[in-house]
């Protein structure tokens, strides 16, 4: 199997075996993963709480998105480099792992519904109440993202 | 034995301290709620404080920021702070000893003056910065000094499992 083995590929790296050697390596970028999960769902909440018209109900859906869309972006980004770096220290077991296998389809559909139409909901909401679309948008990103998060914390458990 | 550790030993031996400590799921599951929580807390507070420091949501003014933020980063703590009391009664003869939580409390005791000292002084007079798009100084530090002391808390708090 082709995944199977870059899964086994990625192991034997460099950086494979700095993580699991390494006495402080996996737990400094453990932090740096959760500082920027910090970010990437106070960014998010906000975002589709306003797409919601739950809070900042006056202002602009779309210019909060563009705004806060920075930061999802650029924690999305250190979440996924630091998200491969520990991923590296175990990807052989990693790969059977159902949570982790969850996590990765939950977070391909969190990120294709982002960048498709949960930006066309925020694009069409300016300042007035949000519409049907722009309310069931706002609820399945979080409900995506929460999947994401959850199914995440859960590769340690089971 | 000091008074601290010893109430420490009393609630490690307590029947609900033993309980989530013995239990299969409880313990994880705590944990689990305990770190959405501190997404939500170190999340919202964090858009707050980079609107002070003018990076993002420049047009809105920072009361309605605030307002926006404030009641979801409360709720977050109330959810932190009880899951955060259950791990610790679980572990807490543990956790006397160990750096990482010594430094964990330390910092949030940092961070609750923080908001304290920012909410008596510069916030009085918010009305007159509100809609600035840079706020002033002293709060632009409160600002980054709340971004780096949460951030040593999650640090710190992470660190706890490997000590």
């Amino acid at each position: 199997m082709f995944l199977h083995s870059s899964f086994l590929a990625l192991g034997q790296t460099a950086l494979g075996h700095f993580m699991q050697t390494s006495r402080w390596g996996f737990a400094l970028v453990e932090m740096a993963h959760l500082l920027a999960l910090a970010l990437l769902g106070g960014a998010l909440l906000i975002v589709d709480l306003r797409l919601l018209g739950v809070v900042l109900k006056g202002e602009s859906a779309r210019s909060i998105g563009r705004d806060l869309g920075r930061i999802v972006i650029a924690s999305l980004i250190v979440m996924i480099v630091t998200g491969i770096a520990l991923l590296s220290e175990e990807a052989g077991k990693c790969y059977f792992s159902p949570a982790f296998r969850w996590k990765m389809v939950l977070l391909a559909f969190a990120v294709l519904f982002y960048f498709t139409l949960h930006r066309r909901a925020l694009l069409g909401t300016d300042t007035g109440t949000p519409g049907f679309w722009a309310r069931s948008a706002a609820l399945v990103s979080l409900t995506l993202w929460l999947g994401v998060g959850v199914a995440g914390r859960a590769i340690g458990l089971i | 034995m000091p008074f601290l550790q010893h109430l420490c030993q009393i609630l490690y031996d307590s029947g609900l301290g033993t309980a989530i400590r013995e239990s299969d799921y409880a313990y994880s599951l705590i944990e689990s709620v305990h770190v959405i929580a501190i997404t939500l807390v170190v999340g919202t507070i964090a858009v707050l404080d980079l609107r002070m420091l003018g990076f993002i949501l420049r047009p809105i003014a920072i009361t309605r920021v605030a307002h926006a933020v404030f009641p979801l980063t409360w709720s977050g703590f109330v959810i932190m702070f009880i899951s955060g009391s259950l791990l610790f009664w679980a572990e807490a003869a543990k956790m006397y000893n160990n750096p990482a939580f010594r430094a964990k409390i330390v910092l949030l005791a940092l961070v609750g003056l923080n908001p304290l000292i920012f909410h008596t002084t510069v916030y009085r007079r918010v009305h007159e910065w509100e809609t600035a798009r840079l706020a002033p100084w002293r709060a632009r530090v409160a600002a980054i000094a709340s971004l780096s002391l949460w951030g040593s808390i999650v640090i710190a708090g992470r660190a706890i499992a490997y000590f």
